[in-house]
């Protein structure tokens, strides 16, 4: 389910006239709209990496096997709808993409290792003597970009990953009537294609950019405590 | 139905070519794949923990067990030829004992000659007081003349000369006042070269039968098919722990208490796989003492 751009537009609209603090154009939204959405949408993959909470000693471990305690879970949820899953060819070399998921060999995830622990595994022919896992390492050949192993042979067939694609842009569609500009739901109208918890987020980063755009100190330096308190509190 | 019971059906067990006994083994393969589910993974002891690692770990845990826990099933039988040696098995990692088996089929454990050697018999004359080469590389002789000449010792043949129930060692018992037993008995001996894997028998020893009971490190077992090396379902716990043990005990960050915790379970399941596989039975047990005029009650 998309955020609607038209009541995002709305709400950062209603903040930003508080007090006559300023207006902005829909030109200058759908500018910032995109900023936000590719901002929110990185955020994604650095939580993915660097969030250990569903991991640390202190989460209980119902609370760490249920959906909803699972941020990296939630996280993935967000991802779904921009992740397909694609063939890698000749088990090398990666699709088109923006950013790359999970790497898949025979049906089963691969864990990425570094070089010389994979090194090791296939010297070793006792690792490789029971059915073993798929495991990858970036490649160290021009023009490749991993290379995966089961048992200690190279994998170059049934190979595939998950594609990330970067979400659409995002546009604020409007028709002049009388000098005002009024929202087109038809046209060009492209909502964001981020998860709907990410509504609120969107309205304070917008509100963040367009206090500097329209140099309102006040504004931006507002939004921003306000998004960084919103990201604390998804870290807890 | 039952869980992985041999062969898909009765009427294709209870034949020739059925799997018999296979249901006291489980396979190794299914001992790992069991681990890896139950143990590795999201909130598990071992998360982290490489499937590669598990199957290392099995193996020798395998080996470990197959040392001094599992029961030998490993024999050979071979007749000794006028060269006195043999091959050692395959897959032979020690012995446990060597006999050689009468014409009534009773077994007379023959014991190691402890005297002799067979060291490398290099490429040196004495007369000359020169050594000889290949290339530029010693020559070397693998039988050497202390093994030869200790081959070529009159011995008076192995005897089977009492009745064949009679116990194994019935003539080995210090009947000849004065003499080492070790080196009076009528078995022969035989020397392991494990350099070049050969066996050396003694000269009273040609042309019988020999058996070799030996240990293998379990995992070469193809006794029951060909899925691979199987243990006994005695020891399955003990091997499962085997694993838990070294694969925390491989991680850096392992609180000491709980790789203490796992040591010590590893111990109590290799005790009871131990004890399990002894075999006792009190009935068997019993009669045994009854036949050497012992009183005990049951």
């Amino acid at each position: 389910m998309a955020v609607s751009i038209d009541t995002v537009y709305q709400r950062v609209l209603a903040i930003a006239n508080k007090e006559q603090r300023g207006y902005i154009t829909p030109q200058e939204f759908n500018l910032l709209a995109n900023q936000a959405q590719l901002e929110v949408f990185n955020s994604y993959f650095y939580k993915v990496s660097g969030n250990s909470r569903t991991d640390a000693d202190t989460v209980p471990f119902d609370e760490k096997n249920t959906s909803e305690g699972d941020i990296k879970q939630f996280l993935k949820e967000k991802l779904a709808p921009f992740t397909t899953i694609a063939a890698v060819v000749g088990g090398t070399t990666f699709p088109a993409n923006y950013m790359v998921g999970s790497i898949f060999a025979n049906g089963q995830e691969a864990n990425r290792l570094d070089r010389n622990t994979i090194d090791n595994l296939n010297k070793s022919s006792r690792h490789a003597a029971f059915r073993s896992h798929p495991y990858y390492a970036a490649s160290q050949t021009n023009g490749e970009d991993i290379e995966v192993y089961v048992a200690g042979t190279q994998v170059t067939a049934n190979v595939s990953c998950e594609v990330i694609t970067k979400p659409t842009a995002v546009e604020w569609d409007y028709v002049v009537v009388n000098g005002k500009a009024l929202y087109n739901s038809g046209g060009n109208t492209t909502n964001f294609a981020l998860h709907e918890s990410e509504e609120t987020p969107l309205v304070y980063m917008i509100l963040e950019l367009a206090g500097i755009v329209i140099n309102k100190p006040g504004l931006a330096q507002a939004a921003g405590q306000k998004s960084t308190n919103i990201l604390t509190e998804q870290k807890q | 139905m039952g869980l992985n019971l041999p062969n898909n059906n009765d009427s294709l067990y209870y034949v020739a070519n059925g799997d018999h006994g296979q249901y006291a083994f489980v396979y190794i393969q299914d001992v790992i794949d069991a681990f890896v589910a139950s143990y590795i993974g999201p909130g598990k002891i071992c998360e982290g923990v490489l499937v590669e690692d598990a199957g290392y770990w099995a193996q020798r845990g395998m080996q470990e067990l197959s040392y001094d826990t599992l029961h030998s099933h490993k024999a050979h039988e071979y007749i000794v030829p006028p060269s006195l040696t043999m091959f050692l098995p395959r897959d032979f990692v020690n012995y446990v004992k060597f006999t050689w088996s009468d014409s009534k089929g009773v077994e007379h454990t023959i014991l190691p000659a402890r005297v002799t050697s067979n060291p490398t018999d290099i490429g040196y004359d004495a007369t000359t007081d020169a050594y000889s080469f290949t290339g530029n590389v010693l020559d070397t002789d693998e039988t050497s003349d202390t093994l030869t000449n200790y081959s070529t010792i009159n011995t008076t043949n192995a005897s089977d000369d009492y009745d064949w129930s009679d116990p194994l060692h019935e003539l080995n018992r210090g009947q000849r006042y004065g003499m080492d037993p070790e080196f009076s008995n009528v078995n022969g001996t035989f020397h392991i070269d494990y350099k070049t894997g050969k066996v050396h028998f003694s000269s009273n020893l040609n042309g019988m039968t020999v058996v070799i009971k030996y240990i293998s490190d379990g995992l070469n077992n193809t006794d029951h098919d060909t899925n691979g090396p199987a243990i006994h379902k005695f020891a399955e716990e003990a091997l499962m722990k085997y694993i838990v043990y070294n694969c925390l005990a491989a991680r850096a960050a392992t609180p000491p208490h709980l790789l203490a915790g796992f040591k010590k379970e590893l111990f109590a399941e290799k005790r009871k796989a131990k004890l399990r596989l002894s075999n006792f039975k009190l009935e068997e047990f019993a009669q045994i003492l009854r036949g050497k005029s012992k009183q005990i009650k049951h």
